[in-house]
C-alpha cells in the first residue's frame, strides 16, 4: 500500500501512515509484522540513596564528635549548639529532599524556612536577645512566602517564566526594603540606608524581564543569547 | 603467575565529553544491527559474544570515574544477550555503564549491538557487529567465513593500532576556530516515558545514486541538502524570514580514511553544513551545490587536523589536567552547551562501505545503523547501505513527525521510491 498523501510505500498491515497520519484503507489488509517487541524497559530513575545514607552518617558522626569535644572540654554544650544547629539546618536543606523520589518543592521550601527559623530562634535564646519575633520571624516568613510562591508558579504554570522571574525580582527588591524596615523597628537603625539601592537594582532587572516577556523580538534575542 | 590486574584504557579525545554530558534520562549511544534470514538462536549468540572478548577487549569495558578523568576498565561481567525492547536505544544508566558499556540484543531474525559512544564510534561498532555476526554464522551453520575486509581472526590478540587514540597522533600544531552560528532548533512534545520513535525509509541504493549524480553530488550531500530544505520549510511555517536561524545539519566524518588509521576507538569529527535562509530562497540544486562544496572544502585532512588540535590542546593544559573530574564535568558541560550541538539542527550519519564476504551475504539480508537523539535536539538521522538498499533511519524523542514527513515526501517527489517502516505505538 502507498500513502495517498506522502506517496511513500507503507508496511503491510498498518492502519495509518506513520509520517502524516493519513488513514490507510485496504479491505484485504494482512496482519502487520512488527519490527520491535512489546517489551518496555523498566523505570530508570537513579537512586540518591547512597548519597543520602553517606551524608546522614557523616552528619551523625560530626554531631557526635562535637558533643564529645564540648562536654570533654567545657562540661557543657558551649559553642557546640551553634555547630549542631548549622549541621541540622544543612541536612534539612541539602540532604532531606534526596530521601524522596520526587521531593515536592511546595513542601520543602517552607520546611527549609521552618528549620532556619528554629535555628535562628535558638541563637536568639542562646545569646539572650529579644529580636526573634520583631525581626527574624517576619523576615523569614516573607522570604518563605516569596520563594514558595515563585517556585510553585514555575512548577505548575506553563510558560510566562519571564513574568514570574520578573515578579520575583520586583518582590525581592521590596523584600530588601522590608528587611530594613523590620531592622528599624527591632534595632532602631535608620531607614533607607541601603535598601533603596538594592530596590533600584532589583526593580530595574525585574522590569526588564517583564518588558522582555511582552516584546517578542527582545525575548527571542535573549533566548538566542542564553539558550542551553 | 597470571596477571590479575584489570586492563584499563584512557578515554580517547572524542570520548571524554560523553560521560560529562550524560544526564539522568539521556546518554549518547548508537546501535548497529544485522537481520538474518532465520530466527536468532540466543544460546549460540551468547557463545558468539563470549568469543569476541579476547579479540575486542576495548568493547567489554565499564565506565569508571577516576579523580581527574573518567576511564574504561575491563569488565569481568558477561555481556548477557537479551531480547530487544519496544524501541531502540533505551536509556543506558550510570548503573548499567558501571557493569558494561555494550548491549547485545536479539529480536526474531535481528542481532543488534548498542554501544555507549565513549567506547567507539559507528565505524568501530560496525566492525564489531560484522565479526559477531560472522562468528554466529560459523557456530550456527558450520560455515567458514574468510577473514578479509572488516573481519578479524578471533584467535589473534588486538593490534596496538586498534586500541590507540588516533586523535593524539594526528593533531595539527595550530587549532582551528570553533565558533559556529546557531542553527534552527527543532522542538516538539517530548514522549513522557522516553519512547524513541524510529521511522525507517528503505530506498533503492541505485535510485538514490542516480538522483545524486543528477545533481552532481554524493549521496550524503543529497540527503543533507534534502534535510536542510526540510528544516528551512519547517522554519518558514514558524518564523518570518529575517528572524530565522541558519539551517544546518551535522555530518560526522570518519577520519580513518583521511589519516590511514585502523583504530577501533572513536575517530570521527563532525562538520556543520547548510545555508542561512535569511539571505533568500534556495532551490534544491543550490542547496546540493552548497552542501557538497562545503563538505569538499572542509572535510580535508588539513582542516580536520586543525579541528582535532582544537579538541586535543585544551586537554593538554596542565591546569585542566589537574582539575578534579567534577570540575572538568562542569567545564565540559558548559562548553558543550555553548558549542556542542548548536551548530546543526540534527545529525546525518552515513556509514559507507560494509563489504561482507559472499558466504555471509547469503545469510544477512539487512544491516542498519541508528544513532539516538542528541541531548538538546530531538531528531537524528543515520544511513547505511547494504545489499542494494539504503536504510535511512530517522529517530525522534518527540511525538511530531513533521520532519520525517517533509524529508521522505521530498525524496518521493524527486522520483526515489521510499518504503516506510515505523515502530510507532498503536
Amino acid at each position: 500500500m502507498y500513502c495517498v498523501k506522502c506517496g511513500v510505500r507503507l508496511q503491510d498491515g498498518v492502519n495509518r501512515c506513520p509520517l502524516c497520519n493519513t488513514p490507510v484503507w485496504n479491505p484485504e489488509q494482512p496482519e502487520a509484522e512488527h519490527g520491535y517487541s512489546d517489551h518496555y524497559p523498566g523505570a530508570h530513575k537513579e537512586s540518591n540513596r547512597p548519597f543520602s545514607v553517606a551524608m546522614t552518617v557523616i552528619s551523625v558522626m560530626a554531631i557526635a564528635v562535637i558533643l564529645t569535644v564540648c562536654f570533654r572540654l567545657y562540661g557543657e554544650l558551649n559553642w557546640g549548639g551553634y555547630a549542631i544547629g548549622g549541621i541540622g539546618l544543612l541536612y534539612v536543606v541539602a540532604v532531606l529532599p534526596n530521601w524522596f523520589r520526587h521531593p515536592p518543592i511546595e513542601v520543602f521550601v517552607p520546611v527549609d524556612h521552618a528549620a532556619a527559623a528554629l535555628y535562628v530562634l535558638f541563637i536568639c535564646l542562646k545569646t539572650g536577645g529579644n529580636w526573634f519575633m520583631s525581626f527574624a520571624f517576619p523576615v523569614i516568613l516573607v522570604s518563605c512566602l516569596l520563594i514558595t510562591a515563585t517556585a510553585c508558579l514555575l512548577k505548575h504554570v506553563r510558560g510566562g517564566r519571564l513574568f514570574i522571574l520578573g515578579g520575583f525580582l520586583l518582590g525581592l527588591g521590596g523584600f530588601t526594603v522590608l528587611i530594613e524596615f523590620f531592622a528599624h523597628l527591632a534595632f532602631g537603625v535608620p531607614m533607607f540606608l541601603w535598601s533603596v539601592y538594592s530596590l533600584i537594582v532589583f526593580a530595574a532587572a525585574g522590569s526588564f524581564l517583564l518588558l522582555a516577556g511582552t516584546v517578542p523580538s527582545l525575548r527571542e534575542a535573549l533566548e538566542r543569547r542564553f539558550f542551553f | 603467575m597470571p596477571d590479575k590486574q584489570k586492563k584499563w584504557y584512557r578515554l580517547d579525545t572524542a570520548a571524554l565529553i560523553f560521560p560529562a554530558i550524560a544526564r539522568r534520562n539521556w546518554s549518547n549511544a548508537f546501535r548497529v544491527s544485522a537481520t538474518l534470514t532465520e530466527a536468532i538462536d540466543p544460546d549460540i549468540l551468547q557463545r558468539a559474544v563470549d568469543d569476541m572478548r579476547h579479540r575486542f577487549p576495548s568493547f567489554f569495558v565499564t565506565l569508571r570515574k577516576g579523580f581527574f578523568w573518567y576511564y574504561l576498565e575491563q569488565s569481568d561481567l558477561p555481556v548477557k544477550v537479551r531480547e530487544d525492547y519496544a524501541y531502540p536505544l533505551t536509556f543506558m544508566s550510570r548503573r548499567e555503564l558501571l557493569q558494561n558499556c555494550l548491549r547485545v540484543l536479539y529480536y526474531k531474525n535481528r542481532i543488534a549491538v548498542e554501544c555507549f559512544h565513549s567506547v567507539t564510534d559507528g565505524r568501530g561498532g560496525s566492525v564489531f557487529l560484522c565479526n559477531l555476526t560472522a562468528r554466529y554464522l560459523e557456530m550456527k551453520y558450520g560455515i567458514s567465513v574468510p577473514k578479509e575486509g572488516l573481519l578479524r581472526n578471533l584467535t589473534e590478540p588486538p593490534s596496538e593500532e586498534e586500541l590507540e587514540d588516533s586523535f593524539l597522533k594526528n593533531a595539527a600544531e595550530v587549532a582551528s576556530g570553533r565558533r559556529e552560528e546557531r542553527s534552527f532548533r527543532l522542538r516538539g512534545t517530548p514522549e513522557p516515558d522516553g519512547f524513541r520513535t524510529l521511522t525507517t525509509g528503505i530506498v533503492d541504493t541505485q535510485s538514490l545514486l542516480d538522483t545524486a549524480h543528477r545533481f552532481k553530488v554524493t549521496v550524503t550531500a543529497l540527503l543533507a541538502a534534502v534535510m536542510v530544505e526540510s528544516v528551512i520549510r519547517m522554519q518558514n511555517g514558524r518564523l518570518p524570514r529575517k528572524r530565522q536561524h541558519a539551517a544546518k545539519v551535522t555530518i560526522p566524518v570518519d577520519l580513518r580514511r583521511l589519516f590511514g588509521s585502523g583504530t577501533l576507538r572513536n575517530f570521527s569529527l563532525v562538520l556543520n553544513v547548510g545555508v542561512d535562509p535569511r539571505y533568500g530562497e534556495y532551490s534544491l540544486e543550490e542547496l546540493c551545490c552548497a552542501v557538497y562544496h562545503q563538505l569538499c572544502a572542509f572535510a580535508t585532512r588539513q582542516n580536520m587536523a586543525g579541528m582535532i588540535a582544537a579538541n586535543v590542546q585544551p586537554q593538554q593544559l596542565v591546569a585542566l589536567r589537574l582539575a578534579p573530574v567534577l570540575i572538568k564535568n562542569l567545564a565540559m558541560d558548559f562548553v558543550y552547551r555553548r558549542i556542542g550541538e548548536g551548530g546543526g539542527s540534527l545529525n546525518i550519519s552515513n556509514i559507507t562501505g560494509l563489504p561482507l564476504p559472499q558466504i555471509m551475504s547469503d545469510y544477512v539480508k539487512r544491516m542498519e545503523f541508528i544513532i539516538g537523539p542528541q541531548r538538546s535536539y530531538p531528531n537524528n538521522c543515520s544511513v547505511l547501505s547494504y545489499g542494494g538498499k539504503t536504510y535511512i533511519n530517522m529517530i525522534r524523542s518527540i511525538r511530531e513527525s513533521e520532519l520525517e514527513r517533509r524529508f521522505f515526501s521530498r525524496l518521493v517527489e524527486l522520483g526515489i521510491p521510499v518504503e516506510i517502516e515505523c515502530n510507532r505505538r498503536s
